[in-house]
């Protein structure tokens, strides 16, 4: 039987508390694992500058026929480079952020600005 | 002083002149080719490598070694690398529509991966980076803030290129204030407009 929901597009929210858990390859393998079922993720924090060419090596590495690769966009809540910031993260706390991220087949385009990301998707009817 | 840096010191207080590895970085199609052979061009007369409008035509480091740039009293030796843009996605049946069979635009597809990976790695053995972006376009992206954001990380000193000033919808002031923590100098590889700006900036800027 025919999914009802298979021409729709799923949105995955994921708390910070799921990816603190997960570092280096271990996050990578998390979050591409997820995009290649056809998920858009929205993640309850931002990228290091680090982990977003890590996972852009990923993508490279698991490019194939049936993917293509991803489109990620990242919003940094408080500058990570002020004194207060360099300490809550030392103590191992959060600055907060946003990262949304889905695989290219499905978002058409990812508009982004320095406090707000627009997002355009499309499920092509199977 | 950590190691290398009190070694290029030394080196530089006995006259031996430090070479440059000058970094050429940015989104596919953003005329990294054109510009690398536009400063290859006007100080050895000899081309880095083959430009193309399909994306991805360069898929390996180019390297032209030995550039000797003489700009305001100052010469500055440096290793060009021309590094392959980095993007997110690589999709094979995009090569389809510029005429490759789907055997060639697969394999295309398959290199192009690679030399984004390449390119990837070398960030962390550049001294000096140009950060190419076209400046018809919208440059706040993912692909240039991670860019911009690892060469940060690692200290390097950045020159962000406005490129293709030549083309009537170019806007710099969009570069200028996505990025106005860095130099931005405006240029066109292809016509070479304003590329004397870019010698000085490099050899202000560089390390």
């Amino acid at each position: 039987m025919k999914n009802p929901l298979m021409n729709n597009i799923e949105l995955e929210f994921i708390s910070s508390d799921i990816l603190d858990d997960k570092k280096g390859e271990d996050k990578m393998k998390y979050i591409l694992d997820r995009i290649r079922e056809n998920k858009i993720l929205v993640m309850e924090e931002s990228l290091s500058s680090t982990e977003e060419a890590k996972l852009i090596e990923e993508t490279m590495r698991s490019i194939s026929e049936k993917f293509s690769g991803i489109e990620v966009s990242t919003l940094r809540e408080k500058s990570d480079s002020g004194i207060r910031e360099k300490l809550i993260k030392l103590l191992g706390g959060r600055t907060g952020g946003l990262t949304v991220i889905g695989p290219s087949k499905l978002i058409k385009q990812i508009k982004k600005e320095p406090k707000r990301i627009s997002v355009w998707a499309e499920r092509k009817m199977e | 002083m950590p190691f290398r840096k009190f070694l290029g010191w030394f080196k530089g207080f006995f006259g031996k002149k430090k070479i440059i590895r000058l970094g050429l970085y940015g989104p596919p199609n953003a005329g990294k080719t054109t510009l690398a052979n536009k400063i290859s061009m006007d100080w050895t007369g000899e081309p880095v490598g083959k430009v193309s409008e399909v994306p991805h035509e360069t898929r390996e480091v180019q390297k032209k070694e030995k550039v000797t740039v003489k700009v305001g009293g100052k010469t500055i030796v440096m290793n060009l690398l021309d590094m392959p843009g980095i993007s997110t996605k690589i999709d094979f049946e995009e090569f389809l529509q510029y005429g490759f069979s789907a055997e060639d635009a697969k394999q295309r597809a398959k290199e192009a991966t690679k030399g984004v990976i390449e390119a990837i790695k070398w960030l962390e053995n550049v001294d000096t980076a140009l950060v190419i972006m076209d400046s018809t376009r919208d440059p706040y992206t993912q692909v240039n803030i991670t860019i911009i954001g690892n060469l940060e990380a690692r200290n390097i000193p950045i020159i962000i290129v406005a490129n293709k000033i030549d083309l009537p919808e170019s806007n710099t002031k969009w570069i200028e204030e996505a990025f106005p923590q860095h130099p931005v100098i405006n240029v066109s590889g292809l016509t070479g407009s304003n590329v004397n700006d870019l010698y000085s900036a490099i050899a202000k800027y560089s390390k």
